[in-house]
């Protein structure tokens, strides 16, 4: 009797076993396969994400049909998100081994992604004449160089600006002209709220991207090739000058800037100025009812103002099947006039002669960009990006959350200075 | 080994008079019970039980997803101890278990004690009162909430009228949990409905009862029906602190995904998500997981101890 139950069992476990492998497979080739592959005919399929809003993925998908119809042989098949689920949707797919072929990238990744192999080095592509890697606009190229290897390719550039209430600027008599001092700004914040009763930024320490500017304009930068590029008195001196200004009003309300979420606090009315990168500024308009514009970023000598062009790119799955169309796609995207006029501003400065010439911005808000771009290059400031090791990213969030508990009174600036050194510890290791 | 053990406990008379046939179409008909379970068999076996194990393992690993997982021992567990952000993250978790749980479930039973009564309508309000709990999970009830206890919205103004102005409670740290708190509250239904089940097993003889001796209403509650419905009540206080053991959704959609302002609302599964899905720490969040895992089972633990004293089994009367 027990060697017949015993042969049951095993005649359910094989059963079971077989429906297992069977579903196992299935997972296997839904995950894997996805719609990138040649098909009978010899197209081949590629796919291409991005982050950002709708009216990007509006034009960007009118850059693919475009792309579509003069390369019959090759589709795009296109996956868009927003910025935060974008990052945790790719850590997944990269680390199962399926990344999109072609994906819009960023300065804080690159040295986390080539450090995990995830990266193509698009030289070789460059050298086979399937990818042109000339005519990119000041120096621009060289932000999707880590260690010798071209794994970014910029579709744009931007840099670091004051978006400024003009209504309200102009109301309070104050003037933000080019070499202006930080002791100016803080002034003209005062002044602002003397005369307004609205406090004048929204919250300038909380922000990475411009703590390191000031770091530069003396002498220093927030990162090194593998470390922060500053002290944990740097930290806490920085972050105890803006919890003083937000106690006295100088810099809005944390709390209230929190819930005008997603809204910015600038466009909401809680204040009246915001750093941030110079293309976004385009938001304001449409988010707010007042006028915006760009002014320069304060300095700490009258002339240096630490910038420097930053940029979105185009990066390449290392392990694409297709590693000639995917190099021709990207060649499109980045130097066909057409993509150029579609695209605009929205990321950036056009980075390629082509496309810069192509488009000629017709609104305000375009305009606004370029010649401040223009201002911007012309006064000779602009100095190569600071290195982004790997880890960047998680440190950036933390930077902002740390900078939010400073902000809102539950960290001591001190306390602040040293959770953000060790929290930077960890991401550098991992 | 398990079949010795098992022999004993078929009934031996049945075995020995059963043909052979009918013995070969009981087995044919366990075996296609479990054909028929192989779906879910195979699902539980690698959509739960595999990454579960995974999960133990990688608890022990320094893992990113990238480079394959080094064997760390308890390192894991020793930083997440250290770590203030952890910390924080129980702190925040067990304020919301401790203060949402009672407060549901005392909503739950008192409205299931008005719903009881025999009144016009009842169905409505019954379905009324549930409907919460229905949408409760999705996000758009998140995003709702959001907007309801944000500066100048309808939380704040209704506060203004009664002097009170704290400008809106999301970007409050001291306050933000609370609007998670009446959140959970909010989605009373399920042990509502639970306690409703309860209250029409109470017999209603040992209130006439209770009545003839000159019980008011208020002894009668506390001396027959908390009584009665113990077991039911001990059932919803269980599943509900697990539940609120488990709060992710609200907290992440809330405050905009940052478990925030300030970490004030960073839940204890909020920051095991950050922890494995932004900073890619896989084998610290699976550390988290299990150590999660072990202090709701402690809970329970604890509760299944305690009842001994407070609930009240019929058998156990007799």
């Amino acid at each position: 009797m027990g060697t017949s139950r015993n042969v049951e069992r095993r005649t359910i476990l094989k059963a079971a076993g077989a429906t297992a492998a069977t579903l196992g497979l299935a997972a296997t080739t839904t995950a894997c396969g996805g719609d990138s592959g040649t098909s009978a005919d010899g197209t081949v399929t590629i796919r291409y994400a991005w982050w950002g809003g709708e009216p990007r993925t509006i034009a960007i998908k009118k850059t693919i049909a475009l792309f579509e119809k003069k390369y019959p042989k090759i589709k795009i098949k296109p996956e868009f998100t927003d910025y935060e689920a974008f990052w945790e949707k790719f850590q997944t797919q990269a680390s199962g081994g399926n990344p999109p072929d072609v994906f819009q990238n960023a300065v804080g990744f690159l040295r986390k992604y080539d450090k995990r192999g995830v990266l193509m080095d698009l030289k070789a592509q460059a050298d086979a004449g399937n990818l042109n890697l000339e005519n990119f606009r000041n120096g621009v190229l060289a932000n999707g160089q880590v260690d010798g290897k071209q794994i970014g390719i910029p579709v744009g550039a931007n840099t670091m600006a004051l978006v400024i209430d003009q209504k309200a600027f102009k109301k309070a008599g104050v003037e933000a002209k080019f070499g202006w001092t930080w002791n100016d700004y803080f002034a003209a914040l005062q002044t602002i709220q003397d005369k307004l009763k609205i406090a004048g930024d929204t919250g300038y320490f909380a922000i990475m991207y411009l703590y390191d500017l000031y770091l530069r304009q003396n002498g220093k930068a927030f990162f090194t090739d593998s470390a922060l590029g500053f002290t944990e008195a740097d930290l806490t001196q920085w972050w105890e000058d803006g919890y003083k200004r937000v106690k006295s009003g100088l810099v809005a309300d944390p709390k209230k800037i929190e819930q005008a979420k997603p809204k910015s606090g600038l466009s909401a009315g809680l204040a009246a100025s915001e750093f941030t990168w110079d293309n976004f500024s385009i938001r304001y308009q449409g988010e707010g009812d007042s006028d915006y514009g760009l002014a320069p970023i304060p300095t700490t000598d009258g002339k240096n103002t630490g910038q420097y062009l930053g940029s979105l790119m185009l990066s390449a799955f290392s392990g694409t099947k297709h590693p000639k169309e995917v190099a021709q796609f990207i060649d499109f995207m980045v130097h066909d006039p057409e993509v150029g006029k579609i695209m605009g501003y929205d990321r950036g400065i056009l980075a390629t002669t082509e496309q810069y010439d192509a488009f000629k911005p017709t609104d305000p808000n375009n305009k606004g960009v370029a010649a401040y771009e223009d201002e911007v290059a012309k006064a000779g400031v602009l100095g190569k990006i600071t290195p982004h090791p790997s880890g960047a990213d998680v440190v950036e969030a933390a930077f902002l959350r740390i900078g939010a508990e400073v902000a809102q009174g539950k960290t001591k600036p001190a306390d602040a200075a040293k959770a953000l050194f060790s929290e930077a510890k960890a991401a550098f290791a991992g | 080994m398990t079949l010795v053990k098992e022999a004993p406990v078929r009934p031996a008379k049945k075995r020995s008079a059963a043909p052979a046939a009918g013995r070969r179409g009981r087995r044919r008909e366990n075996l296609a019970g479990y054909l028929f379970m192989s779906p879910w068999i195979a699902g539980f076996l690698l959509l739960t039980a595999g990454p579960m194990i995974a999960s133990l393992y990688y608890a022990f690993t320094s893992y990113n997803l990238f480079t394959p997982p080094k064997w760390v021992g308890l390192d894991n567990f020793t930083t997440m101890f250290q770590d203030p952000r952890w910390q924080k993250s129980v702190e925040v978790t067990l304020k919301y278990v401790v203060v949402a749980t009672p407060l549901k479930l005392l909503l739950a039973l008192g409205v299931a004690l008005l719903l009881a009564q025999k009144r016009r309508g009842q169905a409505l309000y019954r379905a009324a009162f549930y409907m919460p709990s229905l949408i409760g999970a999705s996000v758009s009830v998140g995003f709702v909430w959001r907007a309801l206890f944000s500066d100048d919205a309808v939380v704040d103004r209704t506060q203004k009228v009664f002097g009170v102005d704290v400008g809106g409670w999301i970007g409050n740290p001291d306050y933000v949990l609370y609007s998670l708190v009446a959140l959970s509250i909010w989605q009373f239904g399920a042990p509502m409905v639970i306690f409703l089940a309860g209250l029409k097993q109470v017999p209603q003889e040992l209130y006439e009862a209770a009545e003839m001796d000159g019980a008011g209403p208020l002894r009668r509650f506390w001396n027959i029906t908390l009584p009665m419905i113990s077991p039911v009540l001990f059932f919803n206080v269980l599943l509900e602190s697990i539940h609120a053991f488990q709060v992710f959704g609200s907290a992440y959609v809330v405050s905009d995904t940052r478990c925030g302002p300030a970490d004030a609302t960073l839940v204890y599964t909020c920051y095991l998500y950050q922890k494995g899905f932004k900073e890619a720490q896989m084998g610290f969040a699976s550390a988290m997981a299990w150590t999660l895992v072990v202090a709701v089972a402690l809970v329970t633990a604890v509760l299944f101890w305690s009842q001994k004293k407070w609930v009240h089994y019929e058998e156990a009367a007799k």
